[in-house]
């Protein structure tokens, strides 16, 4: 990773009254968040085979 | 009328029939799992699981060949990196996963010891990767465990913990802890099997509700 990105310097921070944490966790809680929204959203393959089998 | 039959004097056969009795074969690997679990949100599940594995594996490598390796050869480099980004994935699918529990009040049915089994391991979980940064020993693990050891000290444990004592860490990371997340994780995979996966929320039709009556809990309303 470190070939692809310059990680030799300081982490950028994001600041914000008494809020304050590096771009890198916000940026990974993002990800994580629209993870989840995606895996709640997104259809499953053969789910409506299956939902037909229950019936 | 048939008399029950007489217990057993063999503790084998009493533990071979409580188990069976708790979890037959049937339920311990099924064949088949209601429509309801066709969705990705169980896939974090899986992906947490498989994380763990790859956690374990890679970090009993790590262990066989000593820090001198994975700190001074590429291919020690390669299995640190892997150790480290398993744990990063584990956290990141494991909390996922338990985010969409959560919102499925996943404890309904009789699951709560499913669901406090899985808050558990997260718990467990988070010093057991916390002591593998005091474990690498290089700077870095100096810098963390004299800060983590004022963590210690201001909230009264200190005495419990001592961050400074590479052994005591070490053993944690590589025996203890991982050993409870283990254990941990087999109870709680083994009880999802018992309980079933938990079912979906009954759904109300707004159009079928009758006037003045909430859809959504039309028992708290009545």
């Amino acid at each position: 990773m470190a070939a692809v990105f310059n990680l030799n310097h300081h982490a950028t921070y994001a600041h914000w009254h008494f809020f304050t944490m590096s771009v890198s966790n916000i940026l990974v809680i993002v990800a994580m968040l629209v993870l989840f929204v995606v895996a709640i959203a997104a259809p499953f393959p053969h789910r409506r085979a299956a939902v037909e089998e229950d019936r | 009328m048939s008399a029950a039959p007489a217990p057993s004097r063999s503790w084998t056969v009493r533990v071979r029939q409580l188990a069976v009795g708790a979890l037959p074969p049937e339920k311990l690997l099924p064949d088949g799992q209601p429509s309801y679990v066709s969705s990705w949100i169980y896939v974090f599940g899986v992906l947490t699981l498989t994380s763990l594995v790859v956690i374990i594996v890679s970090g009993s490598i790590l262990a066989l060949k000593g820090p001198g390796w994975w700190h001074f050869t590429g291919i020690g480099h390669f299995f640190n990196s892997i150790h480290l980004w398993a744990v990063e994935l584990f956290f990141a699918f494991m909390v996922i996963h338990l985010w969409g529990k959560y919102w499925m009040a996943a404890w309904r049915g009789g699951r709560r010891r499913v669901w406090v089994t899985g808050a558990v391991t997260f718990l467990v979980a988070i010093p057991c990767a916390l002591t593998g940064y005091v474990s690498q020993q290089n700077f870095d693990a100096q810098w963390i465990s004299t800060q983590a050891k004022d963590a210690m000290n201001s909230v009264g444990i200190g005495a419990f913990f001592n961050l400074l004592n590479f052994g005591q860490m070490y053993s944690y990371h590589v025996l203890l802890l991982p050993v409870a997340v283990v254990a941990l994780v087999i109870g709680h995979v083994l009880l999802v099997r018992k309980h079933g996966v938990v079912p979906p929320f009954p759904v109300f039709d707004r159009d079928e509700a009758s006037p003045g009556q909430d859809p959504v809990a039309p028992e708290a309303s009545s």
